[in-house]
């Protein structure tokens, strides 16, 4: 018995510090069980008053995972190539070729853009320098710079961005308010947002990605829109007379390919009955018509209206490079960013504005920006203050423009278009047409945490709701229950006390995986839950392997004494050796996996390095103490 | 309670027995995988998946037509435990458009329902790229890990039968995955805990086999004048009470999980259940036989020579 003080010394060395790890995890349940027993007030009041204990037990805690918590995980990727397209200070039509190779192959390939980007545009002209594009005083980027230092400088402005955008992320996110949000970096273009607990999907998307653009810009010349719209229905018109002749207007499109090739594009066609403008006799037959009409109130600076069903019908058809070569270089088709009214089937309709393609101020100038409410129609709004320097440029533009139209442009859609009354001095300026105090809010939020150096596009999400998250720790849990109940019952019956005891080993074990779990601040995911059923299963085959031992020596003669003593010896290496390959698929899945992956395989691992401590040192303990101290029988059935 | 405390089957005599068997389940495999082919989960082919929530159940078939006129692509819609289904689309566009759309056209075609979004998982085609990279690696790199340890602890004849069952344990279960899939009332998509269930089984199966091995070793060393085929047979024999107690628990626990561990865990759990019961097959009728074949082999050779 004397070679077991130092077994037993580790088991209660174990015991305790698990204990310790998971006494937070137990305080915190018992909180929570106390504070949904309480009222609104008395809540309040208990949290005020314990605030620092209950954070703390919560911070030590075992960690749930998004998936039994509910909440959203977002991978946002920075758009490296809109980012090189800014940088740029001046580009031609080979920049644009060279961008649109370079798309194609990082996203097929393992290079990444900017690698791409070099690559393609020395394989046009070995001897042409990519100086020519990029110019940056502060990196010390002239005509003379070589490829290789422009190159550099891409690089280390896609890092930059990268780690600003993190930063204006976390302070979205901090803004918004959400309990322990978590915003890390994976890899070198990717950021991965973890927010437990949201109910507003859809916001939280708007806010992570808005790259908050504002910008003030002059509005399209009546007259020169007005004939914009003409030509690029009269192409229309065109090319639906020649389809109608071609195909006696089957498709009735005015590009057969891109009907053929586009189902959202011939159903919007069908619709042409009921879209806004179906019943002008011109528009049978030309596709712009079907889905768009043109200049609504007559000459202004509203080029179009569309359905909110028909917008992507619409995009579609204006982005044909014919039509792109109709609109004027230095001018821009938005929408307004909320439906102007309904039709007559309650469906949306938004206006398309023509906008000037530079802006005369910019989001940049903005100091302040707060969330208020327009004093006649109590309609949410945002009012902002320039700098100075914006305040100067606000009141030059605007003195020269009384009577024109200025739109407020955020991330690409026009918010208000307002009429300039006169010169406007204090650099003052607000955003209306917004739909809810949220949005305003929102808006407020992303102006004052900065523009994102470059866009950012979700890659990935994964969002569960609470009530699925909560139905998921319950199914876990009888599954944990019910699991470790029907293997423990079989071990008993059929291994008798050695059942028992390896029942007991079995229990110990699901304690230690989980103060090692908490111990190590790991998260318990639905996987994870599943991996300790696993375990569960798993565990008591160590157990087995040494009780068929055990009895095959007693077949011998030995004694119980020697049969134990022999059972455990040569059970050993098999053990080892089985429960050695699943540690290592354990260790792969934990590199190469994410997530709830990653949970799954921490508590295979945990749950092997347990079992075979439980089941090889605890149960002997315990076989030498009823066999040698106590000179009991022991049945292992 | 005792069962097989004696056993003495002909597991090797009959080995041709489980070879018939094992390839016609490797046959009914490639069949499922030929014609059916897998069904690939969003994580490997990019896409969006919305559970949806509802108050009153919904008819599958007419969710699907509402929702293909405005999602534009053909979406897959399927029950998703009680009440709520599990809309999966293909379409790219705007996750918030997109997500609008699919609660408006449901509540304007089944008003009073109130569908809640109470699960997404939207993947880009460019990460689920890199996640069918990961997936690949994660494979490839078990099997290298395994393959090692075997060659370093037995020699290589116990490697290669180890492997030979752990490719057999897979194909099958993959085989039944791409036979069964839709046929189930549950998911049998192929993502990313798929492929952690599988690493578990080629685990789990290895687990089997090596005791077995292990048991061989001993034998061989302690009954020298025996035939090889008769010590494998007899370490088969004596290890297979172990092989079927922990079998049988382990099958105990994952059916409790595919029975209560909820629809998120259906699908890992089923390809548990079945490549458990494989992998226990596998290493009675193929790992053991396989060694005993190359060893015959090299025996034969060994006398030729002479």
């Amino acid at each position: 018995m004397q070679g077991n003080g130092l077994k037993i010394g580790l088991t209660l060395f174990f015991l305790v510090l698990s204990g310790y790890y998971l006494y937070p995890s137990v305080k915190a349940y018992v909180i929570n069980q106390r504070l949904e027993a309480m009222t609104e007030e008395e809540r309040a009041a208990y949290m005020e008053e314990h605030y620092d204990d209950i954070r703390q037990t919560q911070e030590r805690a075992l960690k749930l995972g998004l998936d039994l918590l509910g909440g959203m995980h977002v991978t946002l990727e920075v758009r490296v190539d809109e980012l090189v397209r800014e940088l740029a200070t001046d580009t031609d039509a080979t920049f644009d070729e060279v961008m649109e190779a370079a798309r194609a192959r990082s996203a097929s390939g393992d290079v990444s853009f900017i690698q791409a980007f070099v690559q393609e545009f020395e394989a046009r002209d070995p001897n042409a320098r990519l100086s020519r594009y990029f110019r940056s005083d502060e990196a010390g980027i002239n005509r003379r710079s070589t490829n290789e230092e422009v190159a550099a400088y891409l690089e280390q402005e896609a890092n930059d961005a990268i780690d600003r955008a993190i930063e204006i992320i976390r302070q979205r996110v901090d803004r918004y308010g959400v309990t322990e949000p978590s915003i890390q970096k994976q890899g070198t273009r990717r950021i991965v947002v973890e927010l437990p607990g949201i109910d507003d999907a859809e916001r939280v998307r708007r806010l992570l990605r808005g790259t908050a653009r504002l910008e003030f810009r002059l509005m399209a010349d009546p007259a020169e829109l007005t004939r914009v719209a003409q030509s690029i229905i009269e192409y229309y018109e065109a090319a639906a007379d020649t389809a109608a002749s071609d195909t006696s207007g089957a498709a009735g499109t005015g590009e057969a390919d891109t009907a053929a090739a586009d189902p959202l594009l011939a159903g919007a066609d069908t619709s042409a009955g009921d879209a806004v403008l179906g019943d002008d006799p011109v528009g049978a037959g030309n596709p712009l018509l079907a889905v768009m009409q043109p200049l609504p109130y007559g000459p202004g600076v509203v080029f179009g209206q569309v359905l909110e069903t028909d917008t992507a019908a619409v995009n579609r058809l204006l982005r044909n490079p014919e039509v792109q070569a109709l609109i004027p270089d230095d001018i821009e088709l938005m929408y307004t960013a909320s439906p102007v009214g309904v039709d007559q089937n309650g469906r949306e309709v938004y206006d398309i504005l023509g906008v000037r393609s530079t802006a005369e101020l910019t989001g940049e100038a903005i100091v302040e920006a707060t969330v208020d409410f327009d004093q006649f129609t109590n309609q949410p709004q945002v009012s902002m203050t320039m700098d100075s320097e914006g305040a100067r440029t606000w009141a030059r533009v605007t003195g020269a423009n009384v009577g024109k139209n200025i739109a407020i442009v955020l991330d690409g859609v026009v918010y208000s278009y307002p009429v300039v009354e006169g010169r406007i001095v204090g650099g003052r300026s607000r955003i209306t047409g917004l739909d809810s105090r949220e949005e305003a809010q929102d808006i407020v939020t992303v102006l004052e945490s900065g523009a994102l150096p470059a866009p950012v596009v979700i890659v990935e999400e994964r969002t569960v709701g609470p009530s699925l998250g909560q139905a998921s720790i319950r199914a876990g849990f009888w599954s944990v229950l019910v699991g470790l109940l029907l293997v423990a019952l079989f071990m008993i019956w059929y291994y008798r006390t050695a059942g028992v005891v390896a029942d007991l080993a079995l229990l110990l074990n699901i304690v230690f995986i989980l103060g090692i779990l908490a111990a190590f601040g790991a998260t318990l995911t639905l996987p994870g839950i599943a991996g300790i059923v696993l375990t569960i299963g798993m565990a008591v085959d160590a157990n087995v392997l040494i009780f068929e031992r055990i009895r095959e020596e007693q077949g011998t003669g030995k004694t119980l004494k020697a049969a134990v003593e022999a059972g455990y010896a040569k059970a050993l290496s098999a053990i080892v050796d089985a429960n050695i390959t699943t540690f290592f698929v354990g260790v792969i899945l934990y590199s190469f996996g994410v997530g709830p992956i990653q949970g799954f395989a921490v508590t295979l691992m945990a749950g092997i390095l347990c079992s075979m401590f439980t089941a090889i040192i605890v149960t002997r303990i315990i076989f030498d103490y009823m066999i040698i101290e106590r000179r009991a029988t022991v049945s292992y059935g | 309670m005792r069962i097989f405390e004696n056993a003495n089957f002909d597991f090797i005599q009959n080995r041709t027995r489980g070879y018939i068997f094992s390839g016609i389940l490797i046959l009914i495999s490639i069949f499922g995988l030929v014609t059916r082919g897998l069904e690939v989960g969003i994580d490997f082919s990019g896409g969006m998946e919305f559970v949806i929530e509802t108050d009153a159940p919904l008819n599958v078939t007419a969710v699907r037509t509402t929702l293909a006129d405005v999602l534009g692509s053909d979406p897959e819609v399927k029950t998703f435990g009680e009440g709520a289904i599990l809309v999966r689309t293909l379409a790219e566009g705007d996750i918030n458009e997109m997500q609008a759309r699919i609660i408006e056209s449901i509540n304007s075609a089944f008003p009073g329902v109130n569908p809640r979004v109470q699960k997404t998982d939207i993947v880009g085609p460019r990460f689920a790229e890199d996640l069918k990279e990961g997936a690949v690696f994660a494979v490839l790199g078990s099997l290298l890990v395994i393959f090692a340890y075997i060659l370093i602890r037995f020699e290589w004849r116990f490697g290669l039968g180890a492997v030979v069952a752990l490719f057999h344990d897979v194909f099958i279960t993959l085989g039944l995955f791409a036979l069964l899939h839709h046929l189930l009332p549950f998911s049998l998509q192929i993502d990313q805990t798929i492929i952690a269930a599988l690493l578990t089984i080629v685990g789990y199966s290895l687990n089997d086999t090596v005791v077995v091995f292990d048991r061989i070793r001993e034998y061989t060393n302690l009954f020298k004048t025996e035939a090889y085929p008769n010590i494998v047979n007899r370490s088969i024999n004596n290890t297979l009470s172990r092989t079927l107690i922990t079998s049988g628990t382990t099958l105990l626990v994952v059916i409790t999980l595919f029975i209560l561990g909820g629809e998120v865990l259906r699908g890992f759990a089923f390809a548990l259940i079945v490549g458990i019961a494989i992998g226990t097959y596998s290493s009675i009728f193929v790992a053991s036989p396989v060694v005993v074949e190359l060893r015959l082999r090299a025996d034969a050779q060994k006398a030729a020579r002479r």
